[in-house]
């Protein structure tokens, strides 16, 4: 059921293997019926609402800004010489990677929630133990 | 008298025993059957407990055959509830529909070097931001980023999906959740389908990453395709 691809870009689960896989589907999909009760769902409505991490606050620009400021300088050292390389690399392994911001929203959503409380389960949400997920790194497979 | 937790609608079958031993039941009436559990007095709260239990029951049953997933968080409050519910035509023609059809969702994210490919095309603000980092120019950089970056999406959304179209009986698109985000999509497809767009997949993978990636989950029973809306009968 599970094949390698050989770019390593495809992450493939056969079944929904941690919240951030069911949260949307189950909570805004699924067989809705006017007719009957839906019950103690305080804040779900809120909840899928910032789902929706949009792009338009002052900081998501001024880190996109930074970002492609950095990247493409990161460009220009590719051909730079070798001196100089060893001069810039300090700054460089200083900058923070830029996590994702899907993990990031996903944590919110459990704090507000009351789910996954503590960092023990932080993993949970991509590779829980017992999944059959498999993340690709692509440092794994070049 | 007795409630239900419903987690979805399904074929009269034998239960796995697994779930039977969580307390799962179906009820039947005339060829079609919900599955449930029994209730008592209180709320059901949104956990991440209780949210992962009912994918997990709907997705065990939907392994053998088909399961119409209820949304999240339904309770009938009686028997009688239950058989009205089985009752309704809706019903019976979603399960029809449903019969040979699972759901694959499908997300698109970026890794963060499409920022430097965006921004190769926005040479003179960003060399405005570089000779003077103001906050005024980082926003009119970044505002930018984010107009090239909805504009990639578009784009690498609408070659995907092209790609795959002819492999699936529906699509559902959603808003992308993140910053990175690229595209969620939830196809329906036949169970005997998975495997086509697997391949189309890794061939989309082999032209478009980096920086796209994919994420693919399923099959799962048809959550996305399962719209059953009417007015209040009770």
């Amino acid at each position: 059921m599970q094949r390698e691809s050989s770019a390593g870009y495809i992450t493939r689960a056969p079944r929904s293997s941690g919240l951030a896989d069911v949260l949307e589907i189950l909570l805004d999909r699924g067989l809705v019926i006017d007719a009957y009760v839906r019950v103690s769902l305080v804040g779900i409505e809120l909840l899928t609402v910032d789902l929706r991490v949009v792009i338009a606050s002052v900081d998501t620009y001024l880190r996109f800004a930074e970002a492609v400021n950095r990247l493409d300088l990161r460009q220009v050292d590719d051909s730079r010489s070798v001196p100089d390389l060893f001069e810039k690399g300090g700054e460089e392994i200083a900058e923070t990677k830029t996590k994702g911001a899907v993990e990031g929203g996903m944590d919110a959503i459990k704090e507000k929630i009351g789910l996954g409380g503590g960092g023990g389960d932080d993993d949970d949400d991509e590779d829980d133990g017992n999944s059959r997920s498999r993340s690709r790194s692509r440092s794994g497979n070049r | 008298m007795s409630r239900f937790y419903l987690y979805g609608i399904t074929r009269p079958r034998e239960v796995p025993e697994r779930l039977r031993e969580q307390g799962i039941f179906l009820i039947d009436r005339e060829g079609r059957a919900a599955v449930v559990s029994e209730l008592d007095e209180g709320p059901v709260e949104a956990t991440r407990r209780n949210l992962l239990a009912h994918a997990d029951v709907v997705e065990q049953l939907h392994e053998e055959s088909v399961v119409l997933p209820a949304r999240f968080g339904y309770i009938l409050e009686s028997d009688d509830e239950v058989l009205e519910l089985l009752a309704l035509p809706e019903v019976e023609q979603l399960l029809e529909r449903h019969e040979r059809t699972c759901e694959l969702t499908l997300k698109g994210t970026y890794e963060e070097s499409v920022l430097a490919e965006v921004g190769a095309a926005l040479n003179p603000l960003r060399d405005a931001y570089r000779a003077a980092p103001s906050v005024e120019a980082g926003i009119a950089l970044g505002e930018a980023v984010g107009e090239g970056l909805a504009e990639r999406r578009a784009r690498d959304q609408a070659l995907v999906l092209d790609k795959l179209r002819p492999l699936v009986l529906d699509v559902l698109t959603s808003e992308p959740a993140g910053e990175f985000a690229a595209f969620n999509a939830a196809l329906l497809v036949e169970r005997n389908g998975v495997e086509a767009v697997e391949t189309h997949l890794e061939q989309l993978a082999a032209r478009m990453s980096p920086p796209l990636h994919f994420k693919l989950v399923g099959p799962l029973p048809p959550y996305s395709f399962v719209r059953l809306q009417m007015p209040a009968v009770a």
